[in-house]
């Protein structure tokens, strides 16, 4: 058969840029698990956490049930009003252009997250693993990691699969940090960010629909710690830019362009038959003009602005990254059923929101869906699911 | 046993579908999502049906015959959930050719079609061997094992995981035959596929009789190879015909 000389079927690039996002989540919700489970003895160590989740109630484990539920409504209403507070100080710093501060402080907490909790993490597996090294390469090598990351996010020139990386690993520090508070503080705590999350992107008032507005109206781009999920090599990104200049200029009446369409029809890559002699130049003229297109002039190129971020990737918040990690942690504390179920149900919920995301074409709260199905699942793998597939399994009767 | 142990349980039950998803569904995006998609259909058809069982839960008599209700119960839901993912992936194969056409793409092929059944199946089958299995073999990764009384050939987690591996088999490639006899009206094909699920369940009870598993392993793997060979047979006899049907054409 010949089919491998055909096109290539719309099976190989449909869903390319879910599964783009989907991967990194993934991997993030694993190193989490992993880490989760590696060192997870420790009972010391949450009793001693004090962070502003906690200051409200520390949770004690002798307590009632309904205790500890106003405990931690107590714990996540405050929790989520110092996270308002800090949202409207940021969307009015946005407001007066303190960007360079916004820019230098996210480069300072990125400093802290890697160089200070993923110095802790690092030793508390060099315990497990009594892994040998001294103290002085530990942290010559902690300082230049740490560093490094800051440039990754700060800059923008940086390869693009370093910067997605270390994206990556500070969501998994910040996930695991938050896996140390006590656990009915954890599950209320991920709801009321959920609701907050809905409340903030929806609602006119809300801190983050200001500041994207802002962020469009100003064609700028939000300063915050954002993973973008632009493929590391982009063969198609030379075209695409080039077909929007070219068409500018085509719009400014430059000539010269229209003389070269005769002879390159023939080449057209696409078979779609209606397709007018305008489109048919904006597929072919690009393998030609290529050369002369080097001198982009780089107004052009700041149309892609925000949105969907350059060439159509999508962007996601680190704060979901590390949303989603958490739950998938705490559920990692209790069992890997758990693990699995409530994986599948952000996923889907993940999923459910880009498909949303496609229908209205702006900013959506990715949280909302993906934590109450997470959390939903939870509740019903722990109460129905477990008894049921573990009396099946024991008895090896399976189906 | 040991860390090396429980992964070497993970592997016997995940192994081939590691290989195929590596082979065939990794390169197409598309299909990972439909491997997601259908592991997420089951999980959910395992709660509905646990929900449903809950009330009689734990079963304490030592007959076999509430787990038999039990299995006919889970198999009946399933396959009926079977039924609906057709319906729904005839819409989807609409939405998909609409779009090819947009982007001025070939239509989906013959071949497009029985991968998306492929990772369909294999989405039951992973959903399967996540739950039944892996979910249940956090204590093999320390130092001890487990030994169930009825069957103490081998160790619980091992005997399990072979299990695990016959189900993946016969989930995979009876998603094959179902959509393919769905698709052509064949009902001898849309009917042999709850038959060959609710054989393969049953042959678990044998499992409750002490020493069953002796017995009730092999006739399982004749049950999964079966469905292995049924499978391959039909895709090669369909594509053959197709492939006959197009020079014919041509001449």
């Amino acid at each position: 058969m010949d089919r491998n000389q055909r096109n290539t079927s719309i099976l190989h690039t449909l869903g390319e840029e879910i599964v783009r996002i989907i991967t990194p989540v993934s991997i993030c919700m694993l190193s989490v698990v992993i880490l989760v489970s590696i060192l997870d003895t420790d009972s010391s160590i949450s009793s001693s956490i004090s962070t502003i989740a906690t200051i409200a109630y520390t949770e004690d484990t002798s307590d009632s049930e309904w205790d500890k539920f106003k405990g931690a409504l107590l714990n996540s209403l405050v929790f989520v009003a110092v996270v308002t507070a800090v949202t409207f100080l940021l969307v009015l710093l946005f407001y007066f252009n303190c960007t360079k501060f916004l820019k230098y402080y996210m480069g300072f907490s990125a400093f802290l997250v890697l160089g200070f909790m993923g110095g802790e993490i690092g030793i508390f597996l060099i315990q497990v693993f009594k892994f040998a090294i001294d103290c002085f390469t530990y942290l010559l090598l902690l300082l230049n990691f740490a560093i490094v990351g800051v440039f990754a996010v700060f800059m923008s020139k940086f390869p693009i699969f370093v910067t997605q990386s270390y994206m990556v690993v500070i969501g998994v520090l910040t996930a695991y940090w938050f896996t140390m508070l006590p656990e009915w503080t954890t599950w209320v705590l991920l709801v009321a960010m959920a609701l907050y999350d809905l409340a903030a992107v929806l609602l006119p008032g809300g801190p983050l629909r200001l500041l994207v507005e802002l962020a469009i109206s100003r064609d700028e781009d939000i300063p915050a710690l954002v993973y973008e999920a632009r493929p590391i090599f982009d063969p198609g990104s030379n075209t695409t830019v080039q077909r929007r200049t070219w068409r500018d200029r085509d719009r400014r009446g430059n000539p010269e362009s229209q003389t070269t369409g005769p002879q390159v029809g023939s080449e057209t890559v696409g078979s779609s038959q209606n397709v007018e002699e305008g489109n048919v130049h904006e597929l072919s003229v690009p393998l030609i003009e290529r050369v002369r297109d080097h001198g982009l002039q780089p107004e052009n190129l700041g149309i892609e602005g925000i949105g969907l971020g350059s060439l159509g990737a999508i962007k996601l918040g680190l704060g979901d990254f590390i949303f989603y990690s958490v739950l998938v942690g705490r559920a990692a504390m209790y069992d890997f059923m758990t693990v699995y179920a409530c994986y599948l149900a952000i996923i889907a919920g993940l999923g459910i929101t880009l498909i949303l995301l496609a229908l209205y074409q702006k900013a959506l709260p990715a949280l909302p869906v993906s934590v109450l199905l997470g959390v939903l699942f939870y509740v019903l793998t722990r109460v129905f699911l477990e008894e049921f597939v573990v009396q099946c399994s024991s008895k090896l009767l399976m189906f | 046993m040991t860390l090396a142990a429980g992964i070497g349980y993970v592997l016997l039950t995940l192994g081939p579908s590691l290989a195929l998803f590596v082979t065939v569904i990794s390169t197409k995006p598309f299909l990972i999502l439909i491997l997601l998609s259908s592991t997420l259909v089951w999980l959910i058809s395992l709660i509905v049906l646990s929900g449903f069982w809950k009330v009689f839960l734990p079963i304490k008599t030592t007959t076999w015959w509430p787990y038999a209700i039990l299995i006919l119960t889970s198999v009946v839901f399933q396959e009926g959930l079977r039924l609906v993912l057709w319906k729904g992936y005839k819409k989807m194969e609409d939405m998909l050719d609409a779009f090819a056409d947009r982007v001025a793409k070939p239509r989906l092929y013959l071949t497009d079609k029985m991968q998306i059944a492929l990772a369909g199946g294999l989405g039951h089958g992973v959903a399967h061997a996540v739950f039944f299995c892996l979910s249940l073999l956090t204590p093999s990764f320390g130092p001890g094992t487990f030994y169930v009384d009825k069957c103490s050939y081998a160790p619980f987690f091992l005997v399990s995981a072979i299990i695990s591996l016959a189900f993946v088999t016969i989930h995979t490639f009876s998603m094959v035959i179902a959509f393919n006899g769905y698709a052509q009206g064949n009902k001898s094909d849309q009917l042999i596929v709850p038959a060959i699920h609710l054989i393969a369940g049953t042959l678990t009870i044998v499992n409750l009789a002490s020493s069953g598993c002796i017995v009730g392993i092999p006739l399982l793997y004749i049950v999964a190879l079966s469905t292995l060979a049924y499978c391959g047979k039909m895709v090669w006899k369909r594509l053959t015909e197709t492939q006959i049907r197009l020079t014919h054409q041509n001449q």
